[in-house]
């Protein structure tokens, strides 16, 4: 460990953070057009071709914005809750591999890994520096000393606790699939199958929690705007604004790129196309190619929900989370954590025992769900 | 191994400096006319009555502590799946046995209507 | 078709002897009914006759006579003719009546509306405060006696601006202030320590607490009036126990400019353009409403082709509004603007006819007393056809296709934020409201004016009074409007287009007249009262949205925090008609 290797690694630290605050911005250029797309409208197009100067119009703009703080917040707090906020959906990419390590580079002599670490425990970080980042929202809201702020961190706290839970028990499910915790195993563990075509309600479990996770439609009860106005971030504004709703995008990209990386093949090609001039194993630099559409088609799962659905209330998000994703997800670490030993020590064959078995539980999870409804309907008429 | 929590060190230093430079910046560039109604709380426009930090309900805090034990529970499954292919079958599925308990305990807090948002 | 319910004829004097005597003033019709036996009269005319429906509640002030005047408005809700019963009293302060809110409940705000600008008291009212003008204004605006600010004359328009047109500054004429009258021993200068949201707060308290194991602290959080999704400037003041509704009143008046002032200034035909701006949203229903009790005051029915067309438009304005009702409803869901967008381009098609008919697309003034203002332009009726036969079907059935069976909407929509039926008719609620309750109540039906009674249509009701039944209503309505509209481009008659002359003034007989029509918010009532001079002596906005929130408080309690906007949402109101 040199200061050679210190300053490698700090500049490539900071290079991935600009990558990751480069793709923040363009993530909202790409929000609003893509919103915009589907409620009949233009979108941004005014700042530069087809608006691409957007986002620098408005970080200008809220660089430049007066800062003001509360009387009666919490003065330190108040300042820290966004950089607390921001920092773990920057540092959770950490282990997240963008491409093969055949794929890296020589630069300046030294190899350029297509990661910042490897860590033989990466599921465990991602799922620690997860749940800490509710404590930034928490703060926030708590710091401003505001009703509709007090309230909204209060339910974030309640929310991200509740479906960190489903998300856990999916992580686990991925872990017996791919029989470890690093991520570099596991995304290479996918290049007979995707795991989210053998446990596809694990993967569809993710990605609800995820949205919860990141307070995304229909879940963003933290900042439902229709009843707290602005939420946990109701007093903020200008460069501190900036800071907690850049938080809210970067964690947006990360769990994208995890979840491609856990469910999708990560910077493995699609399954099919192991054998021809497409696979990784062929053309290595198509790895960070193949991460980056995953995570676009995966960022407009996220804003076509926003764009489509009302948010559920608060005390049926909890009731979902409760009720249906933890048991369900439960289920799902049973029957895969079975599938694999049958697999293992009778016949691997008895591996697409696995995503028969948990496609029937979500079905029945469905029908639960469907009957409990219709029984309100009934009790209604 | 150490190198690899090192590089994360390094990282997470980048990830604080880079949110809080921006807040320097801000602070050096912004206006700062602060007065007394701008720096009122915000409640649509009105003065606040009461205080925003009250005893809060109780149901926040009983779904913090079902929350709790359950974590702590995921956290103990996470070796077991790791190591599952290499473990004996009777071991396999004392895990699974673990799982069971999970979910008669989800049962109990279920039944005695701790998940109920009232 | 359904015919109207029979016309009985009613002797209230002779029924209750002693306490009714009828109306005999010329051009008044009703009934005048001793103030200490209002009560037991009230309570008769529901039980015994069958006026469950209290439509309207409003005080006259009568200077020259010295009196102060209450006048109610009753209905069936089974439909046919309301009766109209007064109460006089002597205008000398204070001047109290005795509060109907015991036996209906929908007179709470309407009282508490003739309190504030009348200054009339209503005992036995159980939160008697000011509703529109701030807690400690000095004065009651609409009493003939009471000037405002740069006061310039009696009526309009103004010598100074007309004929001779020497237009001054108000405030050139008197410095800030000096014009301005306070009451005795006030001194602008001082801070008072009078805290005008105590009473509020003080009335919000006062809620039935129930006993449960854990003590927790209840919140008061105010939503609005500066809030995202209020509709406007409209203020909900909430007790919240976690995230449940304890109790909560509403408060409104932000957008107040006393409408109702204005118009007894303004001249007869000044005060229809003024109409548009009660309900910005659905300004033809409003022209007609305001058209329809000046023209039942001087006597005049509009011609043939005139009542075709303003029927065409009211309906077109209904389904403007529900639309966008409906689009606005989604986004107090959640929904972000996506259904709203959609919506939205329907109405844009329906307003782009209002422009080619009117000028305007949002403020129409297009109904004149005795027809409309103008006949429609080439291509017109073409461009109706088109969206009524053809594209608006489509489109309602898309949406409703793609909102009806979301299950999130369906979740809270269904059971939530109920107003049953006994509920809707107590409170005078009106409108989708009211029909999503269960009551089949269409002013359009029950007392039909115009040429409704011709035209078949169904009206559209709904048995369980939630959130999704109040969305649902506004589909079926439009469907309703659409038959509507493809009976009037079809039957339309050629001819003239207004009966009289038109003309700047009018010439209105005295008397007293209320004519409502079924906006698409509710029942819109306009009472109006002439002494024959060039401006109403009386000008009463029946306001659905502002009525229909009496029920709000009553469906929100018990509910979380995020049905309470919901709810509001499915009430539909719009701030610039419910302040006035």
């Amino acid at each position: 460990m040199t200061l050679a290797n210190v300053i490698e690694w700090l500049v490539k630290g900071l290079v991935w953070v600009l990558i990751l605050l480069g793709g923040f911005a363009y993530l909202t250029y790409y929000e609003r057009r893509a919103l915009a797309r589907i409620q009949v409208r233009v979108g941004p197009n005014r700042a530069g071709p087809w608006g691409l100067l957007q986002p620098i119009a408005d970080a200008i703009k809220l660089i430049f914005k007066e800062e003001f703080m509360p009387a009666r917040a919490d003065k330190l707090l108040f300042t820290l809750a966004p950089i607390i906020t921001l920092t773990p959906a920057l540092v959770i990419t950490a282990v997240v591999p963008f491409g093969p390590e055949s794929a890296s580079f020589q630069l300046f002599g030294r190899t350029i890994t297509w990661y910042i670490a490897d860590l033989n425990v990466g599921v465990l970080y991602i799922m620690s520096i997860a749940s800490i980042a509710v404590y930034g929202i928490v703060l926030a809201g708590w710091s401003s000393n505001n009703k509709y702020a007090t309230l909204g961190g209060l339910r974030s706290t309640a929310q991200m606790l509740s479906y960190e839970l489903a998300l856990g028990l999916s992580f686990i499910a991925v872990i017996v699939l791919a029989n470890s915790t690093r991520l570099l195993d596991i995304v290479e563990a996918q290049k007979g199958m995707w795991f989210a075509v053998l446990q596809p309600v694990g993967f569809v479990i993710f990605l609800i929690a995820t949205l919860a996770e990141v307070n995304r439609a229909p879940f963003d009860m933290p900042e439902a705007e229709q009843e707290l106005a602005a939420g946990y971030h109701s007093e903020y504004g200008g460069m501190k604004f900036a800071l907690l709703f850049m938080a809210e995008y970067d964690k947006m990209i990360a769990i994208c790129t995890i979840a491609a990386s856990l469910f999708l093949g990560g910077y493995r090609e699609p399954w099919f196309l192991r054998d021809t001039v497409l696979g990784v194993d062929q053309t290595p630099w198509l790895g960070p190619l193949y991460v980056f559409i995953k995570v676009f088609i995966l960022l407009f799962g996220m804003i076509w929900v926003r764009a489509t659905w009302p948010r559920i209330r608060y005390d049926r998000l909890m009731a979902f989370g409760w009720k249906i994703l933890l048991p369900l997800s439960l289920a799902l670490v049973f029957l895969t954590s079975i599938g694999m030993l049958l697999a293992e020590q009778v016949n691997p064959l008895y591996q697409w025992g696995i995503p028969l078995a948990s496609l029937a539980a979500g079905f029945i999870a469905i029908l639960g769900m469907y009957q409990t409804l219709r029984r309100k309907e009934y009790a209604r008429a | 191994m150490q190198h690899e929590w090192l590089y994360i060190g390094l990282f997470l230093v980048v990830g604080i400096i880079i949110p809080i430079a921006p807040l320097i910046i801000a602070r050096l560039v912004a206006p700062r006319k602060p007065n007394p109604i701008k720096q009122s709380t915000y409640e649509c426009g009105l003065e606040t009555v009461g205080e925003s930090r009250v005893q809060f309900k109780a149901q926040y805090y009983i779904f913090a502590l079902v929350f709790l034990v359950f974590d702590v529970e995921t956290v103990f499954l996470f070796p077991w799946a790791l190591a599952l292919k290499q473990m004996p079958l009777f071991v396999a599925l004392e895990g699974i046995l673990f799982i069971t308990i999970l979910v008669v305990g989800l049962v109990y807090a279920w039944r005695k209507g701790m998940l109920e948002w009232a | 078709m359904t015919a109207p319910a029979p016309v009985e004829t009613l002797d209230l004097a002779a029924r209750f002897p002693g306490w009714v005597t009828p109306d005999s003033r010329p051009g008044y019709s009703g009934w005048i009914v001793e103030k200490d036996k209002l009560l037991d009269f009230a309570r008769a005319l529901r039980d015994d006759l069958g006026y469950d429906y209290l439509s309207s509640v409003t005080g006259v002030d009568y200077l020259p006579e010295g009196k102060m005047e209450v006048v109610y408005h009753a209905y069936k809700t089974t439909g046919g003719p309301g009766v109209n019963f007064k109460v006089q009293v002597e205008r000398r302060d204070p001047v109290e009546v005795p509060s109907l809110v015991s036996i209906y409940p929908g007179a709470e705000f309407q009282e508490r509306e003739a309190w504030d600008l009348l200054g009339i008291k209503f005992t036995g009212h159980p939160d008697l405060r000011r509703i529109l003008m701030w807690e400690d204004f000095a004065g009651h605006p609409l009493r003939k006696d009471w000037r405002e600010a740069y006061f310039e004359e009696e009526f309009k328009p103004f010598k100074s601006r007309w004929p001779e047109g020497k237009f001054q500054m108000a405030e050139d004429k008197a410095r800030l202030g000096d014009n301005l009258s306070f009451p005795a021993g006030f001194d602008p200068r001082k801070k008072t320590d009078f805290d005008p949201e105590k009473a509020l707060y003080e009335a919000l308290r006062q809620y039935q607490k129930t006993e449960s194991g854990l003590e927790t602290e209840h919140l008061l959080v105010n939503i609005g009036p500066h809030h995202p999704s209020t509709h406007g400037v409209f203020r909900v003041a909430v007790v919240l126990d976690g995230e449940t509704i304890v109790n909560l009143k509403p408060v409104m008046g932000y957008l107040h400019r006393n409408h109702e002032k204005i118009g007894e200034r303004n001249t007869f035909l000044m005060n229809m353009p003024y109409t548009d701006r009660l309900d910005y949203l659905t300004s033809m229903s409003n022209n007609f409403g305001y058209a329809l009790a000046v023209e039942k005051l001087m006597g005049i029915t509009p011609p043939e082709r005139a009542e075709y067309i303003r029927v065409m438009m009211a309906e077109l304005t209904r389904i403007a509004n529900h639309v966008w009702a409906i689009g606005f409803l989604l986004n107090d869901l959640g929904a972000y603007f996506t259904p709203m967008l959609y919506a939205q381009e329907e109405r844009e098609l329906i307003l782009d006819i209002f422009e080619a008919v009117s000028g305007s697309r949002m403020m129409c003034n297009y109904f004149r007393f005795g027809g409309v203002a103008r006949d429609l332009p080439d291509g017109v009726l073409e461009k109706v056809r088109d969206l009524a036969f053809d594209r608006l079907p489509r489109k309602v059935d898309e949406l409703e296709n793609l909102l009806a069976d979301n299950e999130i909407i369906r979740a809270r929509g269904i059971g939530q934020g109920v107003l049953t039926a006994e509920d809707a008719i107590r409170y005078s609620t009106s409108g989708p409201l009211l029909r999503a309750s269960g009551i089949p109540y269409d002013v359009r039906r029950a007392e039909p004016y115009s040429i409704y009674d011709r035209l078949e249509f169904d009206v559209a009701c709904r048995p369980n009074g939630d959130i999704y039944d109040r969305m649902m209503i506004r589909f079926d309505e439009i469907r309703q409007s659409l038959r509507i509209i493809q009976q009037t481009v079809k039957q339309i008659p050629a001819g003239p287009i207004m009966a009289v002359k038109p003309a700047y003034q009018v010439r209105v007989p005295p008397g007293e007249a209320y004519g409502r029509v079924e906006g698409p918010k509710g029942e819109l009532g306009f009472y109006i009262v002439s002494t024959g001079k060039s401006s109403p002596w009386r000008y009463h906005v029946r306001a659905p949205s502002f009525i229909n929130l009496t029920a709000f408080g009553p469906m929100c309690v018990g509910q979380k925090i995020a049905d309470l906007v919901a709810i509001l949402g499915s009430i539909d109101i719009v701030l610039g008609e419910c302040d006035r």
